[in-house]
């Protein structure tokens, strides 16, 4: 198991909340909507999926995509797989993807490109990540440089 | 002799002789080739007083020893010569078809001297190569040129040609591979002009190489050319050209805006950014010779004041600097000024540099209509921009157009020293579109200690601070903050060597992003025989460098010319790095020391050129000094 989450279940519990909100901020969502593909992010350590959809219509009322917590069966455009660790650490703006990907700690297929160009759409959320935590009474998970 | 041929064609325009050159393996082995081969023969041929647009100067165009192998990437090749922009060293690299098909003539490159009486052009086929008059050329943009050429020579012929900057002794005129890939730098165009030479045309040849071992490379091609078509930087490439990620360095504070004074605006970021290019005008890719990456853009502007015909893209740079450098967020605009870029033969960066230093100079009353000629210089102005400024540098017409064919640095000091202030070059090269301040402060550091200006691909540091590439197996496993001097000399100390070896053995700094060094040097040794192990080709790679910054020195330049200006050390006003200051004088200091360089003098101490090799070199730098 990572550092981070003791099981899927709790990572499910942090990204469905810090997904929730972001999917819902006419800021940020609405500049995800626009990519207009459904994203499939693979998990090790503790294993987990999940799925945002910025492609179909939004299943909730004020929400500019939807998000699914564990398999399902919507067909990606594009995946990227790595540990839960890393990604926990990349939602606090403290890792390069690129570097990830060129180290081979992040593996990626599909429409690449697509994701990548939602790079500085997300690039705010690095603030609301931590916030997200303390909100949830996780101040234990806030990483710090 | 395996990969490369050993002939190198001599050329004296003056007298007509010409000759082939032979070379021994062991100067291959010591200078890979490309680059560090050119600056070997530029150390060799060169007379050091010559003026760069003099008949004795010397032009030297050098393939990498992988030119010609059908493997992504690697049909480059490098020119050389004294920089009529700079006064040091000029290099640049290039692309396209023409570096395989003169490998597959039997030659490794050509050396230029002299000056025809008329207008002529270098003509290859058929293992032999002789001087064309070619007055009726002689006027013609390179678009115009290119089409005689094709006509009169065959569609499969191969070209190098100069536009009318270059015939005007521009001194950033650059040479335009078959009217699409571009020596973009330092003026290697005006150089060409200034021998009379319009063009030099290749006639297609059997594709015949020898590799030192056969299998290995056909195996390795097999490997490594999914890997790279596959990698996440080749699929930006791709589908979105060079400009791909402007939208992402935007953010980070990397893209100079109008003349370096912001570092961020969101509606270039959109507008300006590679996506829309391929949305709004792309009609197809272009690709060099054997590359599945296929970068190029071919475009077409239908409608409205800046409709151009179907024809070569804007790449990053001049993207940046026909764009955002200027103020401008008009993508058909940036479209049509690259085009004229093209065929007027001249350097899209230091174009758009010298025009965005000229615009800030007017706004601030510094440059006024008795300097311009009456022309009024504003932000964002793309109509004088296109219709004016851009055909005035490139026939060097006009007071305005007089002024600014100079370069940025040249241009300021005729107006008046205190100018310089807000330029952005380093030895008069004007810096491409990566600001150090939000890019990446191992930035500032690599363009100061380039041998030829600010540039970023004469070391793989860009890409190692980006965190693009790994190499573990040379000691580079650690990841870099941007925005911090933090382990950035220990690592420019590398990727010294990694961009030699890049530009010597003439890799595609793209296309090679996904290749570990191993692979880089194995392929090399598979094809070329030069049984390099990693820490040879690493001696290969500072051997080059050390050499460059000797020639550097004899055209006076010393450790003070590693220098950026103070618009480009001053803290960025706004975006991700606004406030924060390099700490450019520590990063120096200690580079030197790791590379066992004298602070004054700016070259190796006698000792490590000594280690290198550079015996007889040493002795002519350092017997000048004492």
């Amino acid at each position: 198991m990572g550092k981070y989450y003791k099981d899927t279940e709790e990572l499910y519990t942090i990204y469905g909340y810090f997904l929730d909100n972001i999917l819902k901020d006419p800021k940020i969502g609405s500049k995800l909507a626009k990519a207009g593909i459904v994203i499939k992010f693979v998990y090790t350590d503790p294993d987990a999926e999940i799925t945002i959809d910025l492609k179909n219509p939004p299943k909730k009322e004020g929400y500019y995509g939807t998000f699914y917590l564990g398999k399902c069966d919507i067909e990606a455009d594009v995946w990227s797989s790595q540990p839960a660790d890393h990604s926990h650490r990349f939602w606090h703006g403290l890792e390069n993807p690129i570097a990830g990907v060129a180290k081979g700690i992040i593996k990626q297929g599909g429409k690449v490109t697509a994701m990548l160009k939602l790079l500085p759409v997300i690039k705010p959320t690095f603030q609301q990540f931590p916030i997200a935590l303390k909100e949830m009474g996780r101040e234990d998970l806030i990483v710090t440089k | 002799m395996y990969g490369n041929t050993g002939k190198v064609i001599y050329i004296n325009c003056s007298t007509g002789k010409t000759e082939i050159v032979s070379l021994d393996e062991d100067v291959y082995k010591n200078f890979i080739g490309g680059s560090g081969l050119a600056a070997k023969l530029f150390w060799d041929y060169a007379d050091f007083d010559a003026d760069p647009l003099s008949e004795k100067a010397v032009l030297i165009l050098i393939n990498g020893p992988l030119a010609g192998v059908p493997l992504s990437g690697t049909s480059r090749m490098s020119a050389v010569a004294r920089s009529p922009l700079t006064g040091a060293l000029a290099e640049s690299s290039c692309g396209g078809y023409f570096p395989p098909q003169l490998r597959y003539a039997g030659y490794d490159g050509i050396i230029i001297s002299g000056k025809c009486t008329v207008p002529s052009i270098i003509h290859i086929a058929h293992g032999s190569f002789n001087i064309v008059s070619s007055e009726e050329l002689w006027g013609k943009t390179v678009g115009e040129a290119y089409v005689k050429i094709k006509e009169q020579y065959g569609e499969r012929s191969r070209t190098l040609i100069i536009g009318p900057a270059g015939e005007h002794g521009v001194s950033y005129a650059c040479i335009l591979s078959d009217a699409h890939h571009a020596f973009g730098r330092c003026g290697l165009g005006a150089i060409m002009g200034s021998k009379n030479i319009k063009a030099i045309v290749i006639e297609p040849h059997k594709t015949i190489m020898k590799y030192f071992e056969e299998q290995k490379v056909k195996s390795l091609i097999k490997e490594l050319t999914p890997r790279i078509k596959e990698y996440i930087i080749s699929q930006v490439l791709h589908e979105f050209g060079s400009a791909g990620n402007l939208e992402g360095h935007m953010y980070t504070g990397d893209v100079p805006i109008k003349n370096w004074t912001s570092n961020f605006n969101e509606e270039m970021a959109e507008k300006l950014t590679g996506s829309t290019l391929t949305e709004k005008y792309l009609t197809k890719t272009g690709t060099c010779a054997y590359c599945v990456v296929a970068c190029k853009r071919i475009v077409k502007v239908d409608e409205g004041p800046y409709s151009i015909p179907e024809g070569p893209g804007p790449e990053y740079e001049t993207v940046a600097a026909l764009g955002c450098l200027l103020g401008s967020s008009d993508l058909a605009a940036v479209c049509k000024a690259g085009r004229l870029c093209n065929e007027f033969g001249l350097d899209s960066i230091s174009t758009g540099a010298t025009i965005a230093w000229a615009m800030e100079a007017f706004e601030k009353g510094d440059l006024t209509e008795k300097d311009t000629g009456g022309i009024t210089l504003r932000w964002g102005d793309m109509p004088t921009v296109i219709d004016t400024i851009i055909p005035s540098i490139a026939r060097k017409e006009g007071p305005l157009g007089q002024l600014l064919s100079k370069g940025s640095r040249l241009a300021a000091k005729s107006i008046n020293n205190n100018l310089i202030k807000y330029t952005a070059q380093s030895k008069g090269l004007e810096a491409p579109m990566h600001d150090p301040r939000g890019g990446g402060h191992g930035h500032a550091l690599a363009y100061a200690v380039s041998p030829r200006g600010a540039c970023h691909v004469s070391t793989a540091m860009h890409f190692m601070e980006t965190g693009a590439c790994n190499y573990p197996e040379i000691g580079f496993e650690f990841d870099l903050e941007a925005l911090t001097d933090e382990k950035k000399p220990e690592t420019m100390v590398l990727a010294t060597a990694i961009g030699s070896i890049e530009n010597s053995a003439c890799f595609c700094q793209y296309a090679d992003r996904s290749l570990t060094f191993a692979e880089m040097v194995g392929i090399l040794n598979a094809v070329s025989g030069y049984h390099y192990s990693l820490q040879d080709a690493l001696d290969a790679g500072w051997r080059i460098y050390h050499l460059k910054r000797l020639i550097n020195h004899r055209f006076g330049l010393r450790a003070c010319d590693d220098a950026l200006t103070e618009r480009m050390l001053e803290p960025a006003r706004d975006g991700e790095p606004q406030g924060i200051m390099i700490n450019f004088d520590g990063m120096i200091q200690r580079f030197y020391e790791l590379m066992n360089m004298d602070n004054v003098e700016g070259v190796a101490t006698v000792d490590t050129l000594h280690k290198y090799g550079l015996e007889q070199e040493a002795a002519i730098v350092w017997k000048k000094r004492k």
